[in-house]
């Protein structure tokens, strides 16, 4: 099958400091793959790159997204592409209203797409099942977005938007730090319901725990920039025992 | 056209204005070339007025000059009152209008005044409020500044009477070269008194905006609560705006705060709603609605409230600027 996505040798800066210092990593559909990492290996600048953010330069190696150059489309051009991140710090936006702000979301995807806007109507019904996959309560939606929500509820935002765009490709940055264990099952849920063989996912973590409930086919250690070591869902759990030491060690 | 609030007659001397949406429970009166048949108000004791007054102010090619005139509005004891104040140009000729808008509310008397300003790029209005407040009496002014070439509203309120409160609440918007000035000066001249202060603008192109707030507060006026706020969003380089608070106080027991920020648009909260598919101007736009939202929310009348909001988002999608006869946007 085709993939969809396939980074080759991608170096970024930042401030004109290098922190991708060569990835490579080709995910297909139907896959779940795991980034982990020590703290400031890299894990979030490449999220943020894939994702478009401005002041991250690359200065090498290309992205390509189903088919199409990444790095040559906008942040919103990217999403409607099909490509989603959950964010590790999800950005409080007093003043814009949750249902505002998802609503124009998805608007602006269906006029992408040559639809028509959604009806008052359509769009709470669409918004009431997804929220119910995350199991929150849709007297968020009237509140400023992630304003004053505690850590989970700004995760579990974080996958209601996902649950709402029905992206192709679903980064989602530690969104399982900060969540208490029931916050983590109903968010893991969460992610496996929206798995379809044309989707996929890769999941940023420190923990296995998360992977106990979202299992992954491949899991990548980077540090310092670069992928050191990839291998199948055992990985994960060695990570967990072993610390990354005996993996640095042999870099 | 669903916005196209107004019917301006051809030749507005020959045929009348109409209003082809009306907000609901208002009576509507024009004053065209800074005559009309009713201007102002001068309301008995007790007297409430059962809708609001809407006063439509035009300027039209007919009278080119440069026009001053004043209007009153006198509330007796208990007396109260909403108004809603509307200017707007029909043509595009550099009318100049300074107008005086005396306000002297009596014990115990409440004047709720709305100002929408939507005139022209070559447009020069200045709009002079002076405000005499007795005991327990109430004023709130939002003044709305959509469009306009140089505008500057000089609002002077004098709390005069025990238990008096005054909020006084702005939003301006430019664009272009448009010049939007602001002077407002508050006396709390006896104690118990409250008075608030929320003004925001919005500024794009290579607009100026300039804010200027004093707080008076005499030697006995004391128990004496006031705030001011100030916030500016620039949504370019090169637009400019400046803000002076100033606090004046004599009497020691008094509760009195000033805020005034200059700010450019959220890089995080952009990107954030960029990666979400909200393209990039619409995000912008989003953005700019939330930091008008809190003086809007601060006009009372529902619909009218809801008015501003759409014209707020017409006005921050262009859409002033592309229409030649402005005033057909306009409320
Ligand atoms: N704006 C910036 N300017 C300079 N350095 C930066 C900037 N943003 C990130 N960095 C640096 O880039 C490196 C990688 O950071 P990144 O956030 O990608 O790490 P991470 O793997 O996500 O870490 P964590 O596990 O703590 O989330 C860090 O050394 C960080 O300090
Ligand atoms: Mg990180």
């Amino acid at each position: 099958m085709e993939n969809l996505i396939e980074i080759k040798n991608l170096h970024a800066n930042i401030n004109g400091k290098e922190i991708l210092k060569g990835i490579d990593l080709v995910v297909k559909p139907g896959e779940v793959h795991a980034i982990m990492g020590p703290n400031g290996s890299g894990k979030s600048t490449l999220s943020a790159v894939l994702a478009g953010k401005e002041h991250y330069e690359v200065t090498e190696g290309t992205v390509k997204f189903m088919g199409h150059d990444l790095l040559a489309m906008s942040p919103e051009e990217r999403s409607w592409a099909g490509l989603f991140l959950g964010f590790q710090y999800p950005i409080e936006i007093p003043g814009v209203t949750n249902v505002n702000f998802m609503k124009t979301a998805v608007n602006e995807h269906r006029k992408q797409k040559g639809l028509a806007p959604l009806t008052a109507a359509e769009y709470l019904k669409l918004m009431r099942e997804k929220l119910a996959i995350v199991e929150m309560d849709p007297a968020f939606s009237s509140r400023g977005v992630n304003v004053g929500f505690s850590g989970g509820e700004k995760k579990r935002n974080e996958i209601f938007q996902m649950a709402m765009l029905d992206p192709k490709l679903a980064i989602l940055d530690e969104t399982d730090s900060g969540l208490d264990v029931d916050a983590l099952r109903i968010v893991a849920t969460g992610v496996n319901k929206l798995k379809r063989p044309d989707n996929a996912t890769i999941v940023i973590t420190h923990y296995q725990r998360l992977l106990d409930y979202i299992v992954p086919d491949i899991v990548h250690v980077l540090y310092k920039g670069k992928i050191i070591k990839t291998s199948g869902k055992e990985l994960a759990l060695e990570v967990e025992t072993r610390g990354y030491d005996w993996l640095i060690k042999g870099e | 056209m669903e916005n196209n609030y107004i019917y301006i007659p051809n030749d507005p001397q020959q045929e009348e204005f109409r209003c082809r949406v009306p907000l609901k429970d208002t009576e509507q009166v024009f004053v065209v070339d800074g005559k009309g048949e009713k201007m102002g108000l001068n309301l008995g004791k007790g007297e409430i007025l059962p809708q609001m007054l809407q006063v439509i102010a035009v300027r039209s090619r007919q009278a080119q000059e440069d026009l001053s005139y004043s209007t009153d509005y006198r509330l007796a004891e208990r007396a109260q009152a909403k108004v809603l104040l509307c200017s707007h140009t029909l043509s595009m000729e550099d009318f100049t209008t300074h107008e005086c808008v005396n306000v002297e509310l009596g014990k115990g008397a409440i004047l709720d005044m709305v100002v929408m300003q939507n005139e022209h790029n070559k447009s020069k209005h200045s709009t002079s409020f002076k405000v005499q407040m007795e005991e327990g009496a109430v004023f709130n002014l939002n003044v709305v500044t959509l469009h306009g070439g140089e505008i500057s509203n000089e609002i002077e309120v004098n709390l005069n009477g025990k238990g008096g409160e005054c909020n006084v609440n702005g939003l301006y918007l430019a664009d272009g070269q448009q010049k939007v000035s602001t002077r407002v000066n508050i006396f709390h001249n006896v104690p118990e008194c409250h008075s608030s202060q929320l003004f925001k603008g919005i500024l794009d192109g290579e607009s100026r905006t300039s804010f200027s707030g004093k707080i008076y507060v005499a030697k006995d006026a004391q128990k004496t609560e006031a705030y001011q706020a100030n916030n500016n969003l620039l949504a370019s380089r090169t637009a400019k705006a400046y803000t002076q608070p100033h606090l004046e106080i004599y009497a020691d027991d008094v509760k009195c705060s000033h805020g005034a920020t200059v700010g450019s648009l959220n890089e995080d909260e952009l990107f954030y709603m960029r990666s979400r598919g909200i393209a990039k101007d619409e995000a912008k736009l989003l953005q700019q609605q939330a930091f008008a939202y809190a003086v809007l929310e601060k006009v009372a009348n529902e619909s009218l409230r809801e008015r501003l909001h759409s014209l707020l988002e017409s006005r921050l999608r262009g859409e002033f600027s592309e229409c030649a006869n402005c005033s057909k946007h306009c409320c």
